[in-house]
């Protein structure tokens, strides 16, 4: 009788690995016979890392054009010129007069900012008085500005540094005492993790798990939009109406997915850092752990979501544009800790805020599993709800379309 | 002709108004979406900069000269000490974590040296991984470090007995004065909205409109799409597109307002042009998207590339990262995105202020993408008759 018993439940068990795999089966088949879920699936989660790579493949910006308005046209404001002329960053192409006739260049975009010595420079500092160098930055980028500010107050501050010791010098400040006085308490910046500061480095690890997330999602709405449209739940459910198949639905849909982007992942999280050269000091291992909560959260989410979606279109439609909502709810650009508690927790609904930050930690700051605790936690906590809230939605959609077919079978006869 | 003309545009017209009550996507994905973006990014970047972010001190010497320091850091706009750590290891931790942008390092004994001559240093670290809050952070905490420095430094010299008049001669011979053309409050939102809101609104164009011409193939209503407007492509694609162009552009010309009436974001010259700009914006994203849907007649395919080139066009602006440092053929490229020629706009006319007539290009190219969807017209028209593309 024990026997018997324990062969019912190993057949059990056995039916079930078989609908399972069946599942898995059907979802694959379906998946590959369509162009658009190959496409986004597919092709997008592999092609646009790439393709945003080459495009911000400039870390930083090289040699840009500032033109220079010299009054003063001596030996002191030559040499600081020069100074600015010879860093990378910056480039002087022109030296005009006036700052109208600058601001003439700048209007026609041949320069992007602008150095103004004042005619009595050399002499304010042969008189031993203070001076002072404008520099007009172009803002239409972040970048302009950061640059060309960075590049002049770096040469002024050298040149004013050497003043500084010749008059010391000529105040009888001299050797060791003059160094005490100039710099009573040096202090000294350390760039960490992203040492120069290039902006690659800092954007596209964030994007790499935004790309991962929407093509999930939007792979993931186009499959069940289509299977909406042909009523394909209908062929799902009648073949075993109980409560165990939904979940064996689900399990059997998720591995489908859950593999394919596993695989991805890998490509994209460790392959793409490498080949263009972003910060990837992580240890793949860790990374690879952080993907299981986030790639399982992503796909549960996303079938949550995707049996409200009517059509296999809609979801490209309404959700692009979440893309850079959820860019930005993630704190890689606009710190997390100046965003608002509403939107903090509007964050929280998508599994990329957490996977952006956890991986941002791990990939480029270094950071080992149990310090991305907290984000860790999060993303089981959200593979359980979405699990449950896509079983509770599988569920209805299941009973619904029964019932429909059962109305169906009752007019017939 | 032309009253014929006339009544298959107001047929056409008349028939997709009918179809846009009839769905909720043509609502939710024009006004909703619009809406709630407005609402998210101007509530988001209320802050114009991001303030007292949280940093890191490492006091190891706890004086009250070190104690004085923290509170000058606390001073400044950018920086909030928000944990005191007992060593670097730890502070590199809370780092990693992410609970600090930047920290601190007061070495032991740094009173005593300072006060002994000895040039005791003030260390910090910045984590550009995380690149606008590291920079904000750095030139605060290097402008409040060279401060500390310099006091200390006035100390010095008028112990030597210095002049007064010429102290700030010696501690600093040359300042610069830096000059944020247009955007005098250097305003990390006025960097982002300005293209950011734009960008959605050219994003929701392309997939609405490729949206509503492809779901007539789709659901194999072309033909009577067609038959509606008297057999003439011109009339059917004017007359579905026109209520798109209206609402689109009242939602951009509401989106100018926000930014430059209610954030008051900088703005030095009528706002008008930017009204214009954003109506063409709207017209060459609506010729774009009919390219995209004539490549193809097949909707899935259309939004696909309508979705792909609307968020590609936020990178090609040039606002993130300038054009013009990207590798060369980029710059080519950017000339196909209307947005980017919005944006030159926008950098010419509201930040700048200079003389409408160097942004006329701009408009004029903008403009030059209406000609794209008549190449198409054929093939449309054909599609839409034969119907012989694939619905799903």
């Amino acid at each position: 009788m024990n026997t018997s018993h324990k062969t019912s439940s190993l057949n059990k068990i056995i039916a079930i690995l078989k609908d399972t795999l069946n599942v898995i089966k059907i979802e694959f088949r379906t998946l590959f016979k369509d162009r658009g879920v190959v496409t986004m699936l597919v092709l997008a989660p592999l092609a646009y890392p790439l393709l945003y790579c080459s495009l911000y493949k400039n870390e930083t910006l090289i040699d840009v054009p500032i033109a220079a308005v010299d009054c003063s046209r001596s030996q002191e404001s030559r040499e600081l010129l020069r100074h600015i002329d010879a860093t990378q960053n910056v480039q002087v192409i022109s030296k005009f007069s006036t700052l109208a006739e600058a601001k003439q260049a700048y209007n026609e975009k041949k320069v992007h900012g602008v150095v103004y010595i004042p005619a009595d420079f050399s002499k304010k500092l042969n008189t031993g008085d203070q001076t002072t160098v404008s520099v007009y930055c172009d803002i239409s980028s972040f970048m302009y500005y950061r640059i060309i500010n960075q590049a002049c107050s770096n040469c002024i501050l050298a040149m004013s540094n050497q003043i500084q010791m010749e008059r010391l010098n000529a105040n009888g400040i001299t050797g060791e005492s003059a160094k005490i006085a100039a710099s009573p308490i040096p202090y000294d910046a350390v760039i960490l993790y992203n040492e120069g500061a290039g902006f690659a480095s800092f954007l596209m690890p964030a994007i790499l798990i935004l790309i991962i997330q929407q093509t999930l999602f939007l792979g993931i709405g186009m499959i069940t939009g289509t299977s909406r449209e042909e009523n394909r739940f209908h062929v799902l459910v009648s073949s075993s109406i109980y409560k165990g198949s939904t979940l064996r639905v689900i399990i059997g849909k998720s591995i489908c997915y859950f593999s394919m982007f596993a695989a991805w992942s890998f490509f994209v999280l460790q392959f793409v850092p490498r080949l263009f050269n972003l910060p990837h000091i992580g240890i793949p291992f860790d990374i690879m752990m952080l993907m299981i909560p986030f790639l399982l959260s992503t796909v549960f989410f996303s079938m949550t979501v995707a049996v409200f979606i009517p059509n296999r279109e809609t979801g490209i439609v309404l959700f692009m544009f979440m893309s850079l909502i959820i860019l930005f709810l993630s704190g890689v650009s606009w710190p997390e800790s100046n965003i608002n508690g509403f939107w903090r927790a509007f964050g929280w609904i998508f599994p990329a805020t957490c996977g952006i930050q956890a991986y941002i930690k791990i990939n480029t700051l270094g950071a080992d599993l149990h310090h991305i605790s907290f984000e860790y936690i999060s993303l089981s906590v959200q593979t359980v709800i979405y699990f449950i809230t896509t079983y509770w939605a599988y569920r209805w959609q299941i009973m619904k379309s029964a019932r429909k077919s059962l109305n169906k079978a009752e007019i017939t006869k | 002709m032309s009253t014929k003309l006339q009544t298959a545009f107001t047929n056409t017209l008349n028939r997709e108004l009918r179809r846009m009550v009839s769905r909720p996507i043509y609502f939710i994905g024009t006004v909703v979406i619009m809406a709630f973006s407005y609402i998210f990014f101007l509530t988001f970047f209320s802050e114009g900069q991001p303030n007292k972010m949280p940093i890191g001190i490492v006091d190891l010497d706890n004086s009250s000269l070190s104690r004085q320091f923290s509170r000058n850091l606390e001073s400044t706009q950018q920086a909030r000490i928000v944990m005191k750590l007992s060593s670097h290891k730890e502070a590199r931790e809370e780092m990693q974590r992410g609970n600090i942008y930047a920290f601190v390092e007061i070495k032991r004994h740094f009173s005593v040296d300072a006060l002994s001559s000895k040039r005791p240093a003030i260390t910090f670290y910045v984590n550009d991984g995380y690149l606008i809050a590291g920079s904000l952070l750095l030139k605060d905490i290097t402008y409040m470090s060279a401060a500390t420095s310099i006091g200390m430094e006035r100390k010095v010299l008028r112990a030597k007995g210095i002049d007064e008049r010429r102290i700030m001669g010696i501690i600093q011979p040359i300042t610069q004065d830096t000059h944020l053309i247009g955007n005098p409050w250097a305003s990390y939102g006025t960097y982002l909205l300005n293209v950011i809101l734009p960008g959605i609104l050219q994003l929701m164009v392309l997939l609405m409109s490729v949206f509503s011409i492809g779901v007539e193939y789709k659901e194999r209503t072309s033909r009577e799409w067609l038959k509606n407007a008297d057999n003439t492509m011109f009339a059917a694609l004017s007359g579905k597109l026109l209520p798109y162009t209206i609402i689109f552009t009242i939602l951009g010309v509401i989106g100018n307002m926000l930014l430059y009436r209610y954030m008051r974001y900088p703005l030095n010259a009528n706002i008008g042009w930017m009204f214009l700009a954003t109506f063409v914006l709207v017209l060459s994203s609506q010729a774009i998207a009919v390219i995209f849907i004539g490549i193809t007649p097949v909707l899935r395919d259309g939004v696909t590339f309508a979705g792909l080139f609307g968020t590609l066009g936020i990178t090609f602006a040039g606002s993130t990262f300038p054009i013009e440092q990207m590798p060369s053929g980029v710059r080519l490229l950017s000339d196909l995105f209307p947005i980017h020629h919005y944006f030159n706009i926008y950098v010419d006319q509201a930040l700048n202020g200079v003389p409408i007539h160097y942004s006329l290009s701009s408009y004029l190219i903008m403009l030059a993408f209406l000609i794209l969807p008549f190449f198409v017209f054929n093939r449309l028209k054909n599609a839409a008759i034969r119907q012989n593309y694939p619905t799903k």
